[in-house]
């Protein structure tokens, strides 16, 4: 085993633990928790795959990674945001599972 | 300073949207994004007629390297028939969307300022996914469109809306980190990322990753079993909103799966193409019975998104290129009928304040007149019937099927169809009903449909009509670039 | 470091980052889901340092933990009243272990997965290794700058978009509001407090460490994207303080800087295309510039967003003079 190796088995258990998160936890904010952790576990195993070739680390994952960063905190603002306004409307934090009338 | 060819418009058609919405965060008038918006129609009409004309006359696709740096270093653009097809649908549903927009944001309160860049940044993805040659490119552009529709359908605000948008979030949300392990699997194997120079073979681990990335844009194009976001974000949203995303937004990830299955992994299609099949025809049935139970007309017409986009997974199983000339003209003929069908029904909800079809016998006259004339003709080309875009469609696929020999999906089509027939009839009978007096019609009344929003549901629907008479040269330039594995078999 | 050492290190910091991530799920309670996500963020900072991507580590502290942190507080000052709401957990009991399967089989796969493919040995040649190959070409000496801002700015490019939208997607779903709503960081008496003076000293001293950060980005770990969240984070505390207050309406100037960076990149690569025919190749003389100046605008355009989303306002202003107390 090799670090890199170590640290994929990592971001198989953080991934594992928030898919759970992601279906077991109702409130909305859990949900974008547990998203959150999804992808930084796939942010993990592609910085991971980067480090296989002890002698140079690939840049490309990196670069890949720092975008998704970015795009990660866009969209979990943006979800915080419709969450808030869910919440001030009708005192739900949660979807109900309800069917749409 | 050189005047653009194909191979820069191909750049173009992607910035010229994404500057004007640029544009309109620094002037947030109403004129101003009217003009930035025909401005963009325009502009990327140009560009969309000289890519045309280089694929008609080339016959080979046409690329940009940007960066000037080639695969697999750098990003490439890439248009085919596929691409165009889906390009030229964008345009005329942005248009005809725009243009009904143009009435509809004021009288239903939608603040403009916040409306015009989400639009057209929208307009941007769809363009830059139908160009896209990259996988890592496609997440990026995917998170815009998903970034841009999402608020789009909350913009008008209301409880069910806000609910609609949140849960469309979410599961957009976890259908691109699922596509981008995919992604990420496939680049820790190959070491690259342009979905043209991949040569993937079937082996366990590439068998998982396209799983994966699959997986992930069903989730974003709401193919059954992941459409439960679909009918609640697709009704709930202000009506030229539903309809670019019934007809363009949800496309665009369907566009990818048939993408990459037949030209990135092509070998790994074997028993895929029975699985992505099957998933097509239980969303076909599933979505056409719920869509005849629904009470609320936009709700149907949702449900209907779910089941016409079954179709486009047919061509997988069929594999060929008569199969591949029907899901290409489904694609466009379904976008140009379901955009004019929201278009018609937003008209509908103008007037009565809701779309219950309970509250609707008999309102096809006076205001409703022409709106009703869109509605019918959309109609039409979404259950399949002469002369229509929808006809040619599903008349190429059953004869695919039929010279294939396979009488399960012929048989599949025709009941479809008839389920189609079945809940569009119930909504006309609802509105043509000559039992009641037309609540619309009452003396005094000056209720009326302006005339940018009744024009454009109805030229979208002659648009779908249209397509019957057009089909032939269409088909040429949307074949241009066919994949092998739909050329290598039987077809003219 | 000594072989053994670092493994152990290593072996503790993964088992970290599993308990830390089993917390914010499992924790019944959701501002410490919160800040069990926080420290989570900082802990896969020191694992991306680990596994030697700096320049992830820099971001993911700054964005992935500080300011992604920071909005998940300001939602929860929100919606603190539905704390005590505490979920059902007797009916759920089966719902549960049908979850708990799907997790477990998603990381099994995950894992046996991760594990043939690091065992694959790493292409031959790829996007990874010609990026390195082609390096002298691009004007900067940074493999990841070089990505970034050369052999995939259409990527980053786009991303800016994402940033934008994000700003308008929240401002579509808080502005519509009809009634006014409390500043969630109200600034009353919070002036003159030990926090407000310390911020005045830190303040310069963070631009500074910002434009160091840009500047740096050509050579070694930095660069705009770690720039622009450094500065969001003076921005997070200037709003905290008071010294920057939010406005009803964004100005001119704001709504610029807010799409500057798509402005200037798109622009460099509009006017490459209009002369050479290729989008954003640069001209070998003016690679070096040209970057340089895309990365500033990029910088401000990332700084801005973010601390209007966590503003949550659709603009921001500095207090009129007779109001500092």
């Amino acid at each position: 085993m090799t670090p890199p190796v170590l640290y994929a088995l990592c971001a198989a258990a953080i991934f594992g633990i928030a898919v759970y998160g992601l279906l077991s936890r109702p409130h909305l904010v859990r949900r974008l928790l547990a998203l959150n952790m999804m992808g930084v576990a796939v942010f993990l195993l592609l910085v991971a795959f980067a480090r296989r070739d002890p002698e140079v680390t690939d840049p490309v994952p990196h670069a890949m990674v720092l975008t998704g960063i970015v795009i990660a905190v866009s969209a979990t603002a943006f979800g915080l945001a419709l969450v808030r306004r869910l919440y001030r409307d009708t005192g739900r934090t949660g979807l109900s599972e309800s069917r749409d009338p | 300073m050189s005047v653009p060819g194909p191979s820069q418009w191909l750049v173009l058609i992607v910035f010229v949207p994404l500057l004007a919405a640029v544009a309109a965060v620094l002037w947030p008038g109403r004129g101003a994004g009217r003009w930035l918006t025909v401005l963009t129609g325009l502009l990327t009409g140009g560009g969309l007629l000289s890519l045309s004309a280089r694929l008609l006359d080339a016959g080979e696709p046409v690329t940009h390297a940007l960066g000037g740096w080639p695969t697999p270093l750098g990003i490439a653009l890439y248009a085919d028939g596929l691409s165009l097809a889906m390009l030229w649908l964008t345009w005329v549903v942005m248009s005809a969307a725009s243009w009904h927009a143009d009435a509809y944001n004021p009288a239903h309160g939608i603040d403009e300022a916040l409306f015009r860049p989400l639009w057209l940044a929208c307009w941007c993805a769809l363009n830059a996914v139908f160009v896209s040659g990259d996988l890592f490119n496609v997440y990026v552009v995917l998170e815009i469109s998903t970034l841009a529709a999402v608020p789009l359908v909350a913009i008008a605000g209301g409880r069910a809306a806000l609910t609609a948008a949140l849960r469309y979030l979410l599961f957009a949300l976890l259908g691109a980190l699922v596509y981008l392990l995919g992604v990420a699997l496939v680049y820790g194997r190959h070491g690259r990322l342009d979905m043209h120079g991949l040569e993937i073979t079937p082996e366990p681990a590439m068998l998982l990753a396209a799983g994966l990335v699959t997986a992930g844009l069903m989730a974003k194009a709401a193919l059954v079993p992941m459409h439960v976001w679909l009918p609640p974000a697709h009704s709930r949203a202000p009506a030229p909103v539903s309809a670019i995303l019934s007809a363009l937004v949800v496309k665009a990830a369907v566009y990818l799966l048939l993408r990459l299955w037949t030209w990135t992994w092509p070998e790994l299609i074997n028993g895929a193409a029975w699985v992505l099949g099957g998933l097509g025809a239980v969303a076909m049935i599933h979505g056409s019975v719920l869509a005849l139970l629904q009470v609320r007309l936009k709700r149907v017409v949702a449900y209907s998104t779910v089941a016409q986009l079954g179709y486009l997974l047919l061509v997988f199983p069929l594999a060929s290129l008569l199969a591949w000339q029907g899901v290409v003209m489904h694609a466009v003929s379904h976008g140009l009928a379901k955009a004019g069908f929201f278009l018609a029904a937003g008209n509908i909800m103008h007037l009565l304040g809701h779309d219950r079809l309970q509250g609707m016998r008999g309102i096809s006259g006076g205001p409703l007149a022409l709106t009703m004339f869109a509605l019918a003709l959309s109609a039409v080309s979404l259950m399949g019937l002469p002369p229509s875009g929808g006809f040619l469609a599903k008349w190429l696929l059953l004869q695919a099927a039929l010279e294939a020999g396979a009488w399960g999906w012929a048989a599949l089509l025709l009941i479809a169809g008839l389920l189609a027939a079945a809940y569009l009839f119930r909504v006309l009978a609802i509105l043509l009903a000559r039992d009641t007096p037309d609540p619309l019609a009452a003396p005094g009344s000056d209720r009326h449909v302006p005339t940018a929003m009744a024009w454009s549901a109805l030229t979208l629907a002659l648009g779908s009509a249209v397509l019957a008479f057009a089909g032939e040269p269409l088909l040429r330039l949307f074949s241009i670039g066919s994949p092998d594995i739909m050329t290598g078999s039987t077809g003219p | 470091m000594t072989e053994a050492f670092s493994w152990v290190f290593d072996g503790l910091l993964v088992i970290a980052l599993v308990i830390v991530a089993a917390r914010v799920v499992f924790t019944p309670v959701l501002f410490k889901a919160i800040v069990m996500f926080i420290v989570f963020g900082l802990l896969m900072a020191i694992a991306w340092g680990r596994l030697d991507a700096p320049h992830v580590a820099l971001a993911e502290a700054a964005i992935g933990a500080g300011i992604t942190g920071a909005l998940l507080l300001a939602a929860y000052s929100d919606l603190v009243s539905v704390r005590r709401r505490r979920p059902h957990l007797r009916p759920r009991v089966r719902v549960l272990r049908r979850h708990a399967f799907f997790a477990a089989s998603a990381a099994l796969a995950f894992a046996a997965l991760a594990l043939v493919l690091l065992q694959v040995p790493a292409p031959e040649s790829g996007a990874g290794t010609l990026a390195v190959a082609n390096l002298d070409a691009t004007g900067v000496a940074e493999g990841v700058t070089a990505v970034l801002l050369d052999f995939r700015a259409y990527d980053t490019l786009l991303e800016m978009a994402v940033l934008l939208l994000a700003v308008y997607g929240a401002r579509a779903v808080l502005v519509t509001d009809s009634e006014p709503r409390p500043d969630p960081w109200p600034t009353e008496g919070r002036h003159g407090s030990m926090v407000a003076a310390l911020v005045g000293v830190l303040a310069p001293l963070i631009v500074v460490t910002a434009g160091y950060l840009l500047w740096v980005g050509a050579y070694g770990p930095g660069g705009a994207f770690q720039a622009g969240a450094v500065l969001a984070a003076l921005g997070v505390l200037l709003r905290l303080t008071g010294r920057l207050e939010p406005a009803a309406a964004s100005s001119w100037p704001q709504r610029l800087v807010l799409v500057a960076g798509l402005i200037v990149f798109s622009l460099v690569g509009l006017a490459t295309l209009f002369a050479g025919g290729t989008f954003l190749d640069y001209p070998e003389a003016w690679a070096y510039p040209l970057v340089l100046l895309i990365e500033i605008a990029l910088t401000v355009s990332i700084a801005l967003p973010l601390i209007l989303l966590f503003s949550g306002s659709p603009g921001l202003a500095t207090p009129a003079p007779e109001d500092r107390r």
